[in-house]
């Protein structure tokens, strides 16, 4: 009987001991999957962490997905009204460019010590008239130069004249008077700096700088 | 100024020192004459008043300042020292102490000897001026002043020097304005007679031109394009400030002053083509005085102020016209020539100098008055431009252009003596002579 007990003794310390040893093993287990799975992120760390109620999980994830889903439509809107903006941005500017470049008039060039506008001055300039009065909020200055040779102060007097020249010959042409201004810069901007006939030939000029409508 | 102004009380107070003699019937050498030939002189070492036994360069560098200064008035034959035969430890700087016959024989007609003193904080000059030929005293002047003044103390006596031998002071305290060009500017500056002191009158990084002393010499009109348009400003040259004078659209251009500095003529293009109009400066009321579909550009007045010289191309081409001061009366001055602009009126009047074109090379002229035969002042190669008088009508001051480079040159109004006052620059312009700064 003694003996008997004793067996039955032995045996359950055993068991005891087995099954104190399997929890802490399976403790151990756990213990480092978690340590485990901290740094690579998600799903892991979601099973391992403690789960709430089902039913309010639920909501907040469909509120989130609402959420996510109201950000991402509303980025998509941004996006679309930006690049319509730039969109028109560009085609405004595109379609200032091209109006810059209808209204764009070439150097016209004059002879040595002279201002009246030859024939190819007065051709240029015809040419050049509609696209002013098709866009009349655009405005003009019309600057004289001169070649190097010859006095600062009767270069400066000369430049006026061969602008005053061009600017006359575009009201003619129909262009309001008040959008034109005239400046002289003598001999002092010469277009190249040469100093033959060549360089001189160029630097005889009205250039034309077209000023657009301030907004 | 002021400091000068103190020395030119000091040097009257100090006239009756050293007696010349009785100034009638005194006989002026006339520079202007044709038949003028360099006079030689002989500037003696200076020496110091008190006897010093420290060796100092002093003496030579009197010596040579003054040497310089007469050098560039292009009126001496300055003697060389290695020639003197006078003992400088024996004489003196008086006329007692000079032996005249040693500066006749080395052939010199005038000979000035100074002293000097000079401590930290004073300089005593004594200066004098004989006449070798008749052993005499011409002009001596005793100087109180800083040491630093000492180049500016010289430069009056050789005022004092031009004075006494052709009745008019020499043009040692006048400057020039003039445009250097950079790359992308053209600014004003000022430089002295005798090419030092250079001062940037301007700083506005734009094209800035056609510099005009007012009479005081206080301030400068010029031309700027700093706003965009070319305007014309007024600048106090003293303070640094600076207003805008006329800005009608089109161009404004500085011309000349009336003598009293009321009134200054400008060129404007407010109606479409440049013309002359005589400006109120105080209430900028404007006299148009032409009234031509041309190129009327450049006024200047006569010394007496009843005419305005001016450059036009009503018949073609631009040439020199003269006018009333009220407008009427125009007539046409060169008759040769396709181009002849910037007249200048010699202060001393009859005499116009302008540019005109020679070979398609611009060369410095002067005409008379009255019209008649012009005559070539340069001839040395490049584009030679802009003349401006000196206030006694004995220089021309112009700019020369040519193989790339340019300066700013000076020449006796006979054609000699021409010598670069400045250089540098993509180009050195329109250079226009202060009248004397006290």
């Amino acid at each position: 009987m003694k003996r008997s007990l004793f067996w039955v003794g032995l045996i359950a310390l055993v068991l005891c001991v087995s099954v104190a040893f399997l929890t802490g093993c399976a403790k151990k287990a756990a213990l480092k999957e978690t340590a485990m799975a901290a740094p690579g992120s998600t799903p892991p760390a979601a099973k391992a962490s403690p789960t709430p109620s089902k039913s309010s999980d639920d909501a907040a994830a469909r509120e989130k997905a609402l959420r996510d889903q109201a950000a991402r439509e509303k980025a998509a809107r941004d996006a679309a009204a930006k690049e319509a903006a730039e969109r028109a941005k560009r085609e405004a500017a595109a379609r200032a460019a091209a109006i810059l470049k209808e209204l764009q008039i070439p150097d016209i060039n004059f002879d040595y010590d002279k201002y009246n506008l030859k024939p190819l001055a007065q051709s240029t300039l015809k040419a050049a008239a509609p696209a002013y009065l098709k866009y009349q909020d655009y405005k003009l200055v019309v600057e004289g130069h001169c070649d190097e040779r010859g006095t600062v102060e009767y270069n400066l007097a000369l430049g006026e004249k061969r602008a005053v020249e061009a600017a006359k010959y575009l009201v003619d042409l129909g262009i309001a008077k008040e959008r034109i201004k005239t400046i002289s810069y003598g001999k002092e901007m010469p277009l190249d700096k040469g100093h033959d006939e060549a360089a001189w030939a160029k630097n005889r000029r009205d250039r034309f700088v077209i000023f657009p409508p301030v907004k | 100024m002021k400091r000068l102004k103190h020395l030119a009380a000091l040097s009257l107070f100090l006239v009756c020192l050293f007696h010349s003699g009785p100034a009638y019937g005194k006989v002026y050498i006339d520079i202007d004459s044709p038949a003028f030939q360099k006079l030689p002189i002989a500037i003696a070492d200076f020496k110091p008043l008190r006897s010093v036994v420290a060796k100092s360069d002093l003496p030579v560098w009197f010596a040579d300042a003054l040497s310089r200064d007469l050098l560039l008035t292009g009126y001496f034959n300055v003697i060389d020292r290695r020639a003197f035969l006078e003992d400088p430890g024996q004489a003196g700087i008086t006329e007692e102490g000079t032996r005249f016959g040693d500066w006749s024989t080395i052939g010199a007609e005038y000979l000035v000897k100074g002293g000097y003193q000079m401590d930290d904080r004073e300089l005593v000059l004594e200066l004098r001026l004989f006449d070798v030929t008749k052993g005499t005293l011409v002009v001596g002047k005793k100087y109180i002043g800083k040491p630093d003044d000492r180049s500016r103390i010289v430069r009056q006596f050789a005022n004092e020097i031009i004075l006494a031998l052709t009745g008019e002071a020499g043009v040692f305290d006048t400057r020039i304005a003039f445009v250097k060009k950079g790359s992308s500017a053209a600014e004003l500056y000022t430089i002295n007679f005798d090419g030092s002191d250079l001062r940037r009158i301007t700083h506005y990084n734009s094209l800035t031109l056609s510099p005009r002393w007012s009479p005081d010499g206080r301030r400068l009109a010029f031309t700027s394009f700093k706003d965009g348009n070319p305007d014309i400003y007024l600048q106090d040259l003293e303070s640094g400030k600076t207003e805008k004078l006329v800005s009608y659209s089109g161009l404004n251009l500085p011309g000349s002053w009336s003598r009293d500095g009321v009134k200054l003529l400008v060129t404007l293009s407010r109606e479409g083509s440049p013309g002359i109009y005589d400006m109120t400066v105080g209430n900028k009321m404007l006299q148009r005085l032409t009234r031509e579909s041309s190129i009327n550009v450049s006024p200047v007045r006569s010394p007496d102020e009843k005419q305005i010289a001016f450059v036009s191309n009503r018949n073609g081409s631009p040439q020199i016209y003269i006018m009333d001061a009220e407008g009427g009366n125009v007539r046409r001055l060169t008759m040769e020539g396709n181009y002849n602009t910037s007249p200048a009126w010699s202060p001393k009047g009859k005499k116009i100098a302008y540019e005109g074109s020679v070979n398609g090379q611009f060369k410095i002229f002067a005409i008379d008055e009255e019209g008649g035969a012009p005559r070539q002042i340069t001839f040395a190669g490049g584009d030679h431009e802009s003349p401006s008088w000196s206030p006694d009508g004995r220089y021309l001051v112009y700019s020369v252009r040519g193989a790339g480079r340019s300066r700013i040159e000076i020449i006796n109004a006979g054609g000699q003596n021409s010598r670069p006052l400045q250089e540098g620059g993509d180009a050195c312009q329109s250079p226009f002579w202060s009248p004397r700064l006290r």
